[in-house]
């Protein structure tokens, strides 16, 4: 009897572990991937209803193809907010419906919710490096297709009053997790030399380890105001 | 175990029935809703930043 009750209590706390499994399964791949979009498509409408309500105070002088820093003519713009949005980005070449907010700050939280722009790395269109880290895989899987960049890809960034269209410079760059060089104003193994205006895209490798990091390295080629509307490379 | 928890649902099959889907799904919402967003993080999955640190930091090195 007591042989019985033990081994039937045995067998139900088995069947209970592989249930909690597979629920946690179902948890990691599909339940955080409905939760970012969701996540991601709350922060989009913030920025939108942001920028609609107070346009952002850093437009560049209209008619300038490329953008002025001019720090000492326009006040040093706000601080981004840890953890709020600031700009969305778009990558033609893992889809035309691809996008994802910007949030400032690589925490945990925060890359739960779309991708992180590494605090104390440039602003977008700035001179310096505008670093920016994604899931590869989990929470929508935003940055799945990142071997498949080539040189030339755009990434488009929107800040709410300006289009910065980003090309790819070289295939991705496999690196370890302590290489924090790759994020520099000047990234080492980039191939860039002396001061620019760059994007950095940073994901996990191998897709599903953490043994590993995927950097792709891009640098401004264009910018537009919003009011002119979309640049070409999302049309296509 | 869990035919214990059944012989101390009261009411007949039915009600126990329904009672059991209940406190399932009040399991698994639990799950979902608390345990399991604790348990990913210590999972290596998220870490997708060059920050020298080996979980998902805030990038303390920047």
């Amino acid at each position: 009897m007591s042989v019985r009750l033990v081994v039937r209590t045995f067998s139900e706390l088995c069947i209970t572990a592989g249930a909690l499994i597979i629920l946690f399964v179902v948890y990691f791949l599909f339940w955080t991937g409905v939760k970012a979009a969701d996540a991601a498509e709350g922060e989009i409408d913030t920025l939108q209803s942001q920028w609609a309500r107070e346009p952002v105070a850093q437009a560049p002088p209209p008619g300038s193809a490329e953008p002025s820093p001019s720090p000492s003519a326009a006040p040093a713009p706000a601080p981004y907010r840890d953890g709020k949005p600031f700009a969305t980005m778009r990558i033609p070449r893992f889809g035309a419906d691809w996008e994802w907010p910007v949030l400032e700050n690589t925490a945990v939280g925060t890359l739960q919710k779309g991708l992180g722009h590494y605090s104390g790395t440039a602003r977008p269109g700035d001179t310096g490096n505008f670093a920016v880290a994604g899931h590869r895989r989990t929470y929508g899987d935003p940055f799945k297709d990142f071997p498949k960049l080539r040189p030339g890809d755009a990434v488009v960034v929107n800040d709410g009053t300006t289009w910065f269209t980003y090309r790819i410079a070289k295939k991705p760059y496999r690196t370890v997790p302590t290489d924090t060089a790759v994020v520099d104003p000047v990234p080492r193994g980039s191939g860039f030399e002396g001061a620019g205006r760059y994007l950095t895209l940073t994901t996990c490798e191998p897709e599903w380890g953490s043994s590993h990091r995927l950097i792709a390295w891009a640098h401004l080629d264009a910018t537009r105001p919003v009011s002119d509307g979309r640049p070409p490379e999302l049309s296509g | 175990m869990y035919g214990w928890i059944w012989r101390h649902l009261p009411g007949n099959a039915w009600v126990r029935g329904v009672i059991s889907l209940v406190l399932v799904l009040a399991v698994v919402y639990a799950l979902f809703q608390y345990v399991f967003p604790w348990a990913e993080p210590l999972l290596p999955f998220g870490d997708v930043t060059v920050d020298g640190a080996s979980a998902g930091g805030a990038g303390a090195d920047q």
